[in-house]
């Protein structure tokens, strides 16, 4: 696998549509072209933020934010 | 909604925050520290991104509210692990978001369901990416708008695959089967649309 092919693999392999036979080999490019495909794979992950916010926000009830706030709250004197 | 501009990375989407607010980097760094005022400030910034994320998903609004307070709670949990060399905080929290939407999905082994309710709102939900005849009667924000003038350049097909792919967590075989097409077209339909999307997103940069 070239890097412009491993490249086309990553933007796959980030919104998780990539098969389980294609990411053995996936793994091995990844490991051949190191830093620079992680480097690579990491900006692809900006693709799951532009997904989220090409959405309209939705509205979430006051509760949910006291109850989590209730929570953590708890969690952190325990 | 205005934008932030990002010299660092390929397209940077993040809301632009008021003069003087900490940055989602510092309440991150907070909320390591255990600080549970910056994960209110966190949730106040962003808990209708990822609700309407979860939504996208799970297509059930009590579902949807119950999800976003575990995945907050998992945000104060997880903070730990977040570095900042791999990616934006809006970044990985839409990750783990999503990741927990779809979990959330097969668990309750709704696909049917869900099924039934996304062909109903497919055809009434504005929000929709395919088919959305009623887009241009919503007033979007500048991020959102851009966002979406980018995706809605892409063929009906490329849309669909991705929106199975991402929204519904769907394998290549499991979108073939669902729509009826060869494994080898919805590979090249991903891997068309993707680029485009990327390609389209690093242009988009500019304009931000």
């Amino acid at each position: 696998m070239n890097f412009k092919e491993f490249q086309s693999q990553s933007r796959l392999y980030v919104i998780g549509a990539l098969e389980t036979e294609e990411l053995e080999e996936f793994e091995k490019a990844r490991n051949k072209f190191g830093k620079k495909a992680e480097d690579y794979i990491g900006e692809c992950y900006g693709l799951h933020e532009a997904f989220a916010l090409s959405l309209r926000p939705a509205k979430s009830s006051d509760a949910i934010k006291d109850r989590l706030m209730t929570m953590v709250r708890a969690r952190k004197e325990a | 909604m205005r934008i932030t501009k990002s010299r660092t990375r390929p397209f940077s989407v993040t809301p632009q925050l008021e003069p003087g607010a900490p940055s989602d980097l510092e309440l991150m760094k907070a909320i390591q520290a255990e600080d549970p005022d910056a994960l209110s400030q966190l949730y106040d910034r962003y808990n209708g991104i990822l609700k309407a994320l979860i939504l996208r998903v799970i297509h059930n609004e009590a579902e949807a509210d119950d999800l976003l307070q575990e995945i907050f709670m998992e945000i104060w949990n997880q903070a730990k692990n977040f570095s900042s060399q791999k990616g934006k905080p809006l970044g990985w929290m839409v990750t783990l978001a999503r990741r927990r939407a779809i979990d959330g999905l097969r668990k309750k082994q709704a696909y049917a369901r869900a099924e039934e309710r996304l062909q109903n709102e497919t055809e009434q939900q504005p929000d929709a990416w395919v088919h959305n005849s009623t887009e241009e009667e919503i007033v979007l924000s500048d991020t959102r708008s851009l966002i979406r003038k980018v995706i809605s350049g892409l063929p009906p097909a490329q849309q669909e695959a991705i929106d199975l792919a991402f929204f519904r967590g769907m394998s290549q075989r499991e979108i073939a089967a669902k729509t009826n097409t060869p494994l080898g077209t919805v590979k090249t339909r991903l891997e068309l649309g993707l680029k485009k999307i990327y390609d389209g997103l690093k242009e988009l940069k500019g304009e931000l």
